[in-house]
């Protein structure tokens, strides 16, 4: 189906509208053939005064009954978060099913769960930018916040599974009056610590770069004069100046090459957790690249999720579009391929090293008593997003909304499975062992569910949850400007 | 001399293209101490005003190599020199498991050091006189907008307004405010 049209972006004004192939402008081409024109990033006819007023509403009135009642349900959530961790503080490691000989339990699963959640707000920001894909400009700044706040979730995690969380100082090498006693940078672990912080402290600069010129407009719209100190400090004083612009994106460009291979480097970094250890299951070459891509595809289906939400529940239909979740809905289906082909070669690896240990881990991993865990994820991550070939259903709300949800569901189950699978029977079966989460591991687990919840949401509230200024500079000048011409949707002259 | 009155002539364009053919005209014609303020950056102005390329890049390259040289020491010193330890026969000086850390601590220098450097020189790479924050220009919004400053050896607030027209801009204002830059 494709449509023709002399004046393109006329026929798009509305979500629905849309169509996921391109418009062709008849005879328009350079050569006298048709034209094919990409259809809008933003719909509704939007103008750039528009983009300020949308998405800078929120931050500028007082909150809606949606956004209280969902705020509400996250609170609780996160409740159960806080009384759980104090529960555990007093009561100690005991309450939770960690034991020999499954010693790594929930915490180090939601852990490396929450980590990967993240990185799919670092791929949209750093490599679609390297990549020039401007429909990353509707969804950067959401998913960016999404991956600061996974990250505070899944730090969450190893302190509290120190078991003695107030000497979790120790993990930093500093001078100190124990002896000179220091970390031992040999160790997976210590390396963990240099990539978690590193990667949160740079995706809080590169989120943060990215709303200077936001909260400067934020700024020249605020009219109490208290607003307007507090977003121009916030903005450094951002007036817009091309001297400014100048250095701001030369910074932008160098922070998303080195955010590039940082995002790649830190669940490298988490998997050598597993990959430097003797234990089967875990001692295998492919865990870098099977972590990190597991990484990418539960993270982009976060943010399905969330986009889905902010556009079913917030409405923000005209800058999410549906191209945007028909673009991710791709980029899901092909890593749900990737991470399938890394479950297939780990068996294939299996049985070919010829490693009696080896073999056994994964036949019991799938033929166990864990092997409905094995089966959840397998079915969530390898089959269900095949239902993204057909073009229909990566563009119908619903099922994306489902099978985002059911990726989540699987992507933990993939951390179960690697961590408990290969921890439950190891060389000795006198020391064979089941593992089963308690009622604390629950409550902390959809605890963490809150905070991310609770902190999303009250991002949403107080800062612009859309670029504007990047989303400005994909919009069709002619049709955005402010000027007092008629909004003629012209033909794009450069096509 | 520093003015005393913050002076100068803003013009407002609707479209980036109109905003870059002007700059090129301002610039032809000789002005010196003038910019541009948009609401995204706009391909190809930095040419059209004639600036130099931004210079974050080398200090980027700088700030990585400090961090390299930060994570190589602390962790040379701490397991070569102050507490040599026996991890299963391994050398002291086991580089290769050295490399995580230094990787992390280069991107970290380079990252946040660029930012915070982008952000001071987008401050300090100004025309000797900006147009005072007072006065919202409107180029956060919807406005591509056109400063020329006061501080100009060509400046005439009547005759800069009147070039400032000529170029086709929609709203012209003279500034002309006492007490300084940052009135």
């Amino acid at each position: 189906m494709t449509r023709h049209d002399v004046r393109p972006y006329a026929t798009v004004m509305d979500d629905r509208q849309l169509t996921g192939r391109p418009i062709v402008v008849a005879g328009a081409g350079p050569y006298g053939g048709d034209l094919e024109v990409a259809e809008p990033l933003v719909t509704g006819a939007k103008r750039w005064a528009d983009v300020d007023r949308d998405i800078a509403l929120p931050a500028e009135t007082f909150p809606t009954k949606r956004w209280w009642i969902a705020f509400s349900v996250a609170l609780a959530c996160l409740s159960l978060l806080v009384f759980g961790l104090i529960t555990l503080f007093y009561s100690g490691m005991g309450i939770l099913g960690v034991n020999q000989p499954v010693g790594w339990g929930s915490f180090i699963i939601n852990f490396v769960f929450w980590i990967g959640i993240g990185h799919a707000g670092t791929l949209i920001s750093a490599v679609l930018y390297l990549f020039r894909q401007q429909w990353r400009t509707g969804i950067n700044r959401a998913a960016e916040a999404m991956t600061l706040f996974a990250v505070a979730c899944a730090g969450v995690f190893p302190v509290v599974h120190l078991g003695r969380p107030w000497f979790a100082y120790w993990l930093v090498p500093y001078p100190n009056a124990r002896g000179p006693l220091w970390i031992n940078f040999n160790s997976p672990l210590a390396w963990d610590i240099f990539a978690i912080s590193t990667y949160g402290l740079v995706s809080l600069t590169f989120w943060y770069l990215g709303l200077l010129p936001d909260l400067a407009t934020l700024r020249d719209r605020a009219t109490h004069p208290w607003r307007k100190a507090l977003y121009n400090a916030m903005s450094f004083g951002w007036t817009g100046s091309n001297r400014a612009w100048k250095h701001y994106e030369s910074a932008y460009m160098v922070l998303a090459a080195l955010a590039t291979p940082l995002v790649f480097s830190v669940h490298t970094i988490v998997s050598f957790d597993f990959a430097t250890s003797v234990i089967p299951g875990w001692h295998t070459t492919i865990f870098p690249p099977y972590f990190v891509i597991g990484a990418i595809f539960s993270g982009f289906a976060m943010v399905i999720t969330l986009m889905t939400f902010m556009r079913g529940y917030f409405g923000m239909t005209s800058y999410i579009t549906i191209n945007h979740m028909e673009n991710m809905a791709k980029i899901l289906m092909l890593t749900g391929m990737l991470v399938g082909f890394a479950y297939s070669t780990e068996f294939f690896m299996a049985w070919y090293s010829g490693s009696e240990w080896e073999g056994f881990v994964f036949r019991n991993r799938a033929f166990g008593p864990y092997w409905w865990a094995y089966a959840i994820m397998f079915t969530c991550n390898a089959i269900i997003p095949q239902v993204f070939w057909f073009k229909a259903m990566r563009r119908h709300t619903l099922v994306l909304f489902v099978v985002s949800i059911l990726v989540n569901v699987g992507m933990w189950f993939e951390r179960f499975v690697i961590v408990v699978t290969s921890l439950h029977r190891d060389y000795l079966p006198s020391s064979w062992g089941m593992y089963a989460l308690t009622r604390w591991d629950y409550m902390i687990l959809v605890g963490s569910f809150g905070l991310f919840f609770t902190l999303f949401l009250l991002f949403v509230r107080v800062l612009p949850v859309v670029a504007m200024s990047e989303v400005k500079g994909v919009m069709d000048p002619e049709v955005a400007h402010g000027g007092p011409r008629p909004v003629a949707a012209a033909v794009p002259q450069e096509g | 001399m520093t003015p005393t009155a913050t002076t100068g002539v803003l013009g407002d364009f609707f479209l980036p293209q109109d905003a870059l053919a002007a700059a090129e005209k301002v610039r032809a014609a000789g002005w010196t101490h003038f910019d541009m303020l948009t609401p995204f950056p706009v391909h190809g102005m930095d040419e059209a005003m004639g600036q130099p390329r931004s210079w974050i890049p080398y200090a980027t390259g700088g700030l990585a190599l400090t961090g390299i040289l930060l994570a190589q020491g602390l962790q040379n010193y701490v397991m070569v020199y102050d507490w040599p330890m026996n991890f299963g026969g391994k050398p002291h000086f086991s580089w290769p498991a050295f490399v995580p850390i230094t990787f992390e601590l280069m991107v970290l220098c380079a990252a946040i050091g660029s930012a915070i450097l982008a952000i001071i020189a987008g401050k300090k790479d100004t025309v000797p006189q900006p147009p005072p924050m007072r006065v919202t220009t409107g180029a956060t919004g919807d406005r591509f907008v056109l400063w020329i400053a006061g501080t100009d050896p060509k400046f005439q607030a009547d005759e800069a307004a009147r070039f400032v027209q000529s170029l086709g801009a929609a709203d012209v204002r003279v500034v002309n405010l006492e007490g300084g830059r940052d009135a």
